[in-house]
């Protein structure tokens, strides 16, 4: 009965459009105050350790890092590398825009950008080469949101926040998953290329490919940073994400020069008033999930699952419908927030393992970044192609057909997310 | 005065968010250094107390998430779900967007009573913080300057929303430096003569071949 209350109350506040964090705020005020007896001033409490871990701060940090080097000059020269790489197959520049994606997401963290940065230099060149834009539309918005995925993620981190699951092991657990969304993205690209014959790239010598690896690789060797790092144990993640921060600022000024030193205070509040956004969100689900632990809701339903005879496969089954629905009102970070403590209990229950749980969860917003009808990349691309959103969702369908049966393979095959970390002993 | 608040909030943001790095990055270069043998530097190395980085990090960047956030609301950059409202229309949609605002200051003014509350029972007690031994009330007064500065910005918004009917909003998808980027120059678009001509469709036909 409370739990349903508190839902409506949730849903309700936030249909009204007022920022996310302030309805889950709202939620936890009114019902205390009107519901029960709990004292007001215990929440206050909440307020302030809400955010302070260690932990969180990586946020912070890989989102500076991000932004250092989300540039068109990066973007530039992620696709020149690609376009060397594996421009003379089938739909080459559609196959240089997937890889050129996910190298881009991955070193930004940040999808929208990623759509906008690839986007806007590739697609051109595209139509000019013969391909038709939706073609290109649809291996722009799918590929662009391979970046939560590939690590450094900050999707990840706030799962990890969220269920203080090691931010390490899913990190690596996230690369073998990455590589073989990217690898399915291209070969549906190739498959529809060469169906229609669309037109191939001279194929690149050697010695450009090396020489446009040359270009790529700084901008790359953050995440060699952040995992190398991370994994031989030299940082911590946090450590890590400031590291990263600090190579990115390098990168971004010196080495690449894209950036002068009096852009520099524009990036930093930038990125600080994006990540106090997220802690600001951050600091809302942790009162908000004090709510529903207090009012035992992960149990009710736990044992509700358990009780009803419904197994681990139609519990994954059933998040991921959840999931893929709030995927089409919400942005991955506070889905991860709100939802998380409420399923992870329950998929402890069943044994379900918590970083392949995780990974799912990931999967999961990347499909809701990319599906219609108000998919956060369809409406970036919609910007930079001038198509309708209709148009659009006609030319994603292939590719997110593919996502969602990748969707499928992770969600029941745990090794494919599970056998790196595993490997590399860093969970059991 | 308005413009020097904005200026002051900007420029503590920016700058909280690089002391942090430069914090946490000096404190991971000591902890290795301090690992190296060199004669003398070694034992002035040691001798440094690196110790209270960690905490220190975490309280600046309490305080930026709480500046920042009330300068967020002035940018428009707090995600919201706009499905429901972005099909009304007019003086519907208007009242909603109204509503939300009055209910962000709403919920950060009564944070704010709290927190200052909370910050003046605080001062009252000997509370500090674990390494820094900085009295624990001077960090918290983040959570009711915080909230209270974010109160003033949603009604700020809210006030010119009444008047002039627009919002401020944040272009998620912004990136540098591709204006003036031309895909000519990225790469040289060259059509090879398809190996298979006998798969090239016609022009014009459907994309889709399905």
């Amino acid at each position: 009965m409370n739990a349903t209350i508190i839902f409506i109350l949730l849903i309700t506040l936030m249909l009204t459009g007022m920022p996310i964090s302030i309805s889950l705020g709202l939620t936890v005020l009114s019902f205390l105050f009107f519901m029960t007896q709990v004292p007001i001033e215990s929440v206050a409490m909440k307020l302030f350790t809400g955010i302070e871990k260690f932990e969180i701060m990586a946020i912070p940090f890989f989102i500076l890092a991000g932004n250092f080097l989300t540039h068109g000059g990066v973007a530039r020269r992620m696709i020149r590398f690609a376009t060397s790489m594996v421009g003379h197959w089938h739909g080459g520049l559609g196959l240089a825009g997937v890889m050129a994606c996910a190298l881009f997401a991955a070193v930004s963290g940040s999808s929208p950008a990623t759509v906008v940065a690839i986007g806007s230099i590739l697609l051109p060149a595209m139509v000019k080469a013969g391909f038709p834009t939706r073609f290109g539309a649809g291996v722009i918005t799918t590929s662009g949101a391979l970046g939560i995925l590939i690590p450094p993620s900050i999707v990840m981190v706030m799962y990890s926040v969220a269920t203080n699951t090691s931010v390490g092991a899913l990190f690596m657990a996230g690369v073998i998953p990455g590589i073989a969304l990217a690898s399915l993205l291209g070969a549906t690209t190739w498959y529809r290329a060469w169906k229609n014959g669309y037109p191939r790239q001279p194929k690149a010598a050697w010695r450009e490919r090396w020489t446009t690896f040359r270009e790529a690789i700084w901008g790359l060797l953050l995440i060699v940073v952040v995992m190398g790092g991370i994994y031989s144990g030299i940082f911590t993640p946090t450590e890590a994400a400031a590291m990263s921060a600090v190579y990115a600022f390098f990168v971004a000024v010196f080495v690449y020069k894209d950036m002068t030193l009096a852009k520099v205070p524009k990036v930093l509040l930038d990125s600080a008033s994006m990540s106090a956004m997220l802690l600001y969100i951050i600091t809302n689900a942790v009162l908000f999930s004090f709510l529903i632990t207090h009012e035992n809701i992960p149990q009710a339903i736990a044992e509700f699952m358990v009780g009803g005879g419904l197994g681990v496969i139609g519990f994954l089954l059933m998040v991921n419908v959840l999931l893929l629905l709030a995927g089409n009102v919400m942005e991955p970070s506070s889905i991860v927030l709100i939802m998380a403590p409420i399923l992870f209990p329950v998929a402890v229950k069943l044994g379900i393992d918590p970083v392949h749980f995780g990974i799912l969860i990931v999967v999961n917003m990347e499909v809701g970044m990319c599906h219609p009808p108000v998919g956060l990349n369809l409406y970036v691309a919609s910007g930079i192609t001038k198509m309708g959103i209709t148009e659009l969702t006609v030319a994603v369908w292939p590719w997110l057909l593919t996502m969602l049966g990748f969707l499928m393979i992770v969600t029941y095959w745990p090794a494919l997310s599970l056998w790196l970390p595993r490997t590399l002993g860093m969970i059991q | 005065m308005l413009r020097v608040l904005d200026h002051l909030e900007e420029w503590l943001i920016a700058a909280l968010m690089a002391a942090a790095t430069v914090i946490i990055f000096v404190a991971v270069v000591h902890r290795y250094a301090s690992s190296v043998a060199i004669p003398g530097v070694q034992d002035w190395l040691i001798k440094v107390n690196m110790s209270w980085a960690q905490e220190l990090c975490i309280y600046m960047f309490v305080w930026m998430a709480k500046f920042g956030a009330a300068y967020g609301v002035r940018t428009g950059i707090h995600v919201g779900v706009d499905v429901l409202i972005n099909r009304m229309k007019g003086r519907t949609r208007a009242g909603f967007v109204l509503f939300g605002l009055m209910a962000g200051a709403l919920f950060t003014g009564i944070v704010g009573t709290l927190g200052a509350t909370f910050v003046w029972e605080m001062a009252h007690t000997e509370q500090v913080s674990a390494d820094l031994e900085m009295p624990m009330w001077i960090v918290y007064l983040a959570v009711p300057c915080g909230s209270y500065l974010m109160c003033f910005r949603f009604l700020q918004v809210a006030w010119q929303f009444f008047g002039t009917g627009e919002l401020p909003h944040h272009d998620h998808g912004h990136v540098e430096g591709i204006e003036d980027m031309k895909s000519d120059d990225v790469i040289p678009v060259a059509v090879v003569p398809d190996l298979h001509p006998a798969e090239v469709l016609p022009k014009g036909s459907q994309e889709d071949g399905k």
